[in-house]
């Protein structure tokens, strides 16, 4: 087929003559590189810019059903799950293509800050980097809006009412978010316009010029203890470097870059065939109060934070925390943009790092429990263990139904089910006399509220009755001492009881 | 190498191709239902029911609903009546939404046909006539005391066990409870019917009830009975509980 | 970014530049030069003369809050009974067409007396969940956070730094009638209620939005 070849490269030489693009791609791609950095650990940001790639293509495809009208964007999420061929596949691409990209670009940053590559002369990439990084979780929140039902209108309240604490300018910013008083359907819209234009617009823009800073200024050096990064220097080590020990970056790391990506769409694909759309959850109706609220994977560790605050520091720490937070990210590569780029020389980085990971693992895990919210429905729904109640008394029985009735189980497990606020009660009878049990239902404390006005005195006594035969078999309950030896040895002529 | 390629690409474009079959898929499932068109007896039951009526209607600490000598006794408007508006003299909450519950009444004709059908049975009372569900005679407290020792104290007056005389338990029953469940019983709990027929009680070995054996209560002795309990009935004289003391810090 | 009057010796950027204008003689250079910077201060005026209409447009929605509310009625007084508290919902009073179900808004109405109300908005004082009424134990709890708030609104526990939000009401013939349409939050009503004190609201001065 020497024909077929001959026109080819007369039809390639052709569009060349016009376009002139091969010098430049050329250079880019043959650019060389520090042989060490072709590893695998180089390959978070070419696989977070193919994320990026596919969730562009799989959001104009799902853009082609999707409706942005509040009215009507619950019911074509909808079809797409259940009508059209395949929809419930393409939400699933967007919606776990949206979680592998913000866990690769926080992996992708980890590992820039790990192997120092802010350093000179890289601290706009960082910056840029950090915007990026906002974008994409700008991205994620206002996909989770676009979502439009229970979780996002009251994802989006929560938003909301932290706007709402900006002194002086809260309730404008309010009006300016929801594009009117209520979240209704001039909030969709402006939603819609962020995730599909201004934000990844932006995105991709800034995406572009990391990239092209990556190309211009060179992959940074594997990291080596003892070679500091000089301003006055470092470029020509950087240069020498990539000289006399350097390699194309195609193919000598870029194919590296193309298996990780290609590993991780292959990712993409099984996660969405496997565990489907993320929702949609019940319609966006307020009025509906029959729901949990819940934000998506990469904000549960903000809505565990915010459980976790004191409330005399809520305003402050929601306004002041998320400055601090960009601000210090911004400020890295400008606090250190000399010295050691190994992490072995710096501990106080890779402490830092790992707090951070361990830190937001915890609050991520916890909030994906929320020990912290009643279970709205433990009263009406979670059974007791029946053989709590094998040897139980009439009045015990009607304790256990007061302890359903009056939500005490939305707050206090029994058996494993129940809320986490309070603590269990399977063996409160170990822990508190029934005297402590009485006043502390009638008084609260603590962060339970004080039954003392909703609770009649036989109400009390039946409820403690319940609560005292809450111990486990062979562990005795709880007995007020001096009760008991004042009632063996009596004093004379004296009372007992207060 | 290409052959490779496809050998891996095929079966995940087949699997796609095919649709539907995929455990993500969710082509089958039905957008989810606001919360007041749930229709679904199970899903209305286990949600609101079940913690204090046991799951399956037995087992729980408030009356055994799938006691099939207790469907067969009360009526549905009665059951309505309760679900919809509380059980006054009880924890019974009122469900409706037109008394402040979250409940429509489609949802509690729904909880009432679905209790009928899960646990309903013909011909429980194997054609004795069981006392009527509502009293419709006069009670008299001596009788009722009478009564009472003569066949309920064996059981109920042992000390420490199963004390229906307890002031602040019959605070929180009413007189219709306390009748409901004389007459049907709780067999969950080894509780005998108005026939006071020996109960096994699950769990337990049955000769405890052995002596039980009598004629069964008529009507007036169950309203007796229940009039008797009610008159002991005085919940201002609970308070009289000892005072709280602070827990030690 | 359209300020591009000061300075003319920003004109020298680059070698071509310079090497055309050698060519072309100094008189040209200056008079394409100020051509150019005519033809900039043309686009800056333009666009600032359409920077105006646009940023009004964005900053629309930006309004008092008076003039998003008013009176909604929730029906007759005599369907709340003296002493429970009811959910009730109304249709938002500043719709558009396309707002579907979201023009939905739910309060609880608590009767206290033959005249008295309290209107509590069922968003949690602490991120605008929305509480539930339970009114065996009398309390809203919130499902996000865990907030728990007593019949007349005050704070219980958890992290609410104030009592529940009210609404205006007035009684118009048998109408309760409430001052609604803004989504009630920190901003817009009143101040921030001491913890400890109740948060309770004397006569029918709600806080949600009274600013306007």
């Amino acid at each position: 087929m020497p024909g077929m070849k001959q026109s080819g490269r007369r039809i390639y030489d052709w569009f060349e003559q016009r376009l002139q693009v091969e010098g430049p791609i050329k250079d880019a791609v043959l650019h060389k590189v520090p042989r060490n950095t072709a590893s695998w650990w180089y390959v978070f940001g070419s696989a977070a810019f193919t994320l990026l790639m596919l969730q562009i293509v799989t959001g104009i495809l799902l853009a082609l059903v999707y409706v942005p009208s509040a009215a009507e964007a619950w019911n074509s999420l909808n079809i797409l799950n259940h009508q059209v061929p395949l929809g419930w596949f393409l939400r699933a691409v967007h919606a776990w293509g949206s979680n592998f990209m913000v866990a690769v670009v926080f992996i992708h940053m980890a590992q820039v800050f790990l192997f120092g590559a802010y350093k000179f002369p890289r601290e706009l990439t960082w910056t840029v980097g950090v915007f990026l990084l906002l974008m994409t979780l700008g991205m994620a929140f206002t996909g989770q809006v676009l979502r439009f039902d229970q979780d996002a209108y009251w994802g989006l309240g929560i938003g909301v009412f932290i706007l709402s604490r900006v002194p002086w300018m809260g309730g404008g910013l309010v009006h300016l978010l929801l594009g009117g008083p209520t979240i209704a359907g001039a909030t969709l819209s402006r939603f819609f316009a962020l995730h599909v234009f201004v934000i990844p617009g932006t995105l991709l823009f800034l995406a572009l010029v990391h990239v092209w800073m990556v190309i211009k200024l060179g992959i940074n050096e594997w990291p080596m203890p003892g070679r500091l990064v000089r301003k006055s220097t470092y470029i020509a080590e950087y240069n020498q470097l990539t000289h006399e020990d350097g390699i194309p970056f195609v193919p000598g790391a870029f194919w590296k870059d193309l298996i990780f990506s290609a590993a991780v769409l292959a990712a993409v694909g099984v996660c969405a065939a496997v565990f489907g759309p993320a929702g949609p959850g019940g319609q966006p109706d307020p009025s509906i109060t029959q729901t949990v609220p819940k934000p998506d994977f990469p904000f549960l560790w903000i809505y565990a934070v915010l459980s976790y605050l004191p409330p005399s520091m809520e305003t402050p720490f929601i306004l002041i925390a998320p400055i601090l937070m960009i601000a210090g990210l911004l400020a890295v590569p400008f606090v250190a943009s000399e010295g050691e780029k190994s992490w072995h020389r710096r501990p106080v980085a890779v402490l830092a790092l790992a707090s951070v990971a361990v830190g937001w693992g915890v609050f991520t895990h916890l909030a994906m429990n929320t020990p912290w919210s009643p279970h709205m429905g433990a009263w009406s729904g979670d059974t007791l263990p029946l053989e709590y109640l094998r040897e139980a008394t009439p009045l015990v029985r009607q304790g256990a139904v007061i302890f359903q009735a009056k939500q005490c189980r939305n707050c206090h497990s029994i058996g494993g089910h129940g809320g986490e606020r309070g603590p269990a009660l399977d063996a409160v009878a170990t822990r508190m006399t029934p005297d402590q049990m009485r006043y502390k239902v009638v008084t609260g404390g603590g962060n339970m509220p004080a039954y003392g006005k909703n609770l009649s005195p036989p109400e009390i006594e039946a409820l403690v009755s319940f609560l005292e035969t809450l111990h486990p078999k062979g562990e005795p309950p709880a007995f007020d001492a001096s009760q008991q030896a004042a009632q063996s040895n009596p004093a004379p002529g004296g009372s007992n009881t207060p | 190498m290409r052959r490779g390629a496809l050998a891996f690409v095929l079966p995940l474009v087949l699997a796609l191709a095919g649709c539907g079959r995929l455990p993500g898929a969710r082509a089958e499932a039905e957008p989810p239902a606001r919360p007041e068109d749930v229709l679904d007896f199970h899903t209305l039951y286990s949600t609101n029911c079940q913690a204090c009526h046991g799951a399956n209607g037995h087992g729980g600490p408030a009356m055994e609903l799938g006691n099939p000598e207790y469907q067969a006794l009360v009526d549905d408007a009665t059951l309505r009546k309760w679900i919809s508006g509380g059980m006054p003299g009880t924890e019974m909450p009122a469900f409706a939404q037109s008394a402040g519950g979250m409940l429509t009444d489609a949802q509690v004709n729904a909880i009432i046909a679905g209790m009928r059908k899960e646990w309903a049975k013909s011909n429980v009372f194997a054609g004795a006539a069981p006392p009527p569900y509502a009293q419709d005679q006069a009670g008299d407290v001596k009788r009722g005391q009478q009564t009472y020792q003569a066949r309920c104290a064996s059981c109920h007056e042992k000390p420490s066990r199963q004390q229906v005389t307890s002031l602040a338990y019959l605070s929180l029953v009413s007189d219709q409870a306390l009748r409901t469940i004389i007459v049907t019983g709780r067999p969950d709990i080894g509780q005998p019917d108005w026939r006071l027929e020996p109960t096994p009680i699950p769990g337990r070995p049955p000769a405890v009830y052995a002596y039980l054996v009598g004629p069964p209560l008529s009507a007036q002795d169950v309203t007796d009975i229940v009039t008797y309990l009610g008159s002991l009935r005085n919940p201002a004289a609970v308070s009289a509980a000892p005072t709280p003391i602070p827990p030690r810090r | 970014m359209s300020e591009e009057s000061n300075g003319p010796n920003k004109s020298s950027t680059g070698p071509e530049i310079d090497k055309a204008s050698d060519r072309e003689g100094p008189a040209v250079v200056s008079r394409r030069w100020l051509l150019l910077k005519a033809g900039v201060a043309l686009n800056g005026l333009v666009g600032l003369a359409l920077a105006v209409p646009v940023v009004r447009y964005l900053l629309a929605p930006v309004r008092k809050d008076s003039s998003y509310k008013s009176w909604v009625s929730l029906g007759d007084a005599d369907g709340f009974p003296v002493g429970e508290t009811r959910l009730v919902s109304f249709k938002n009073p500043w719709t558009q067409p396309w707002d579907g179900q979201t023009d939905n808004v739910a309060a609880y109405v608590r009767r206290e007396g033959a005249s008295q109300f309290t209107v509590f908005a069922i968003n949690c004082a602490h991120l605008g969940c929305p509480v539930r009424w339970f009114p065996q134990s009398q309390l809203f709890m919130c499902p996000c956070h865990g907030g728990v708030y007593y019949a007349d609104g005050s704070r219980a526990s958890g992290p609410p730094e104030r009592g529940l939000f009210t609404y205006d009401y007035k009684i118009v013939g048998e109408q309760l009638q409430i001052d609604a349409g803004q989504m009630p939050s920190l901003s817009n009503s009143a101040k921030l209620v001491n913890i400890s004190s109740p948060a309770k609201t004397s006569g029918n001065d709600g806080d949600c939005g009274c600013r306007g």
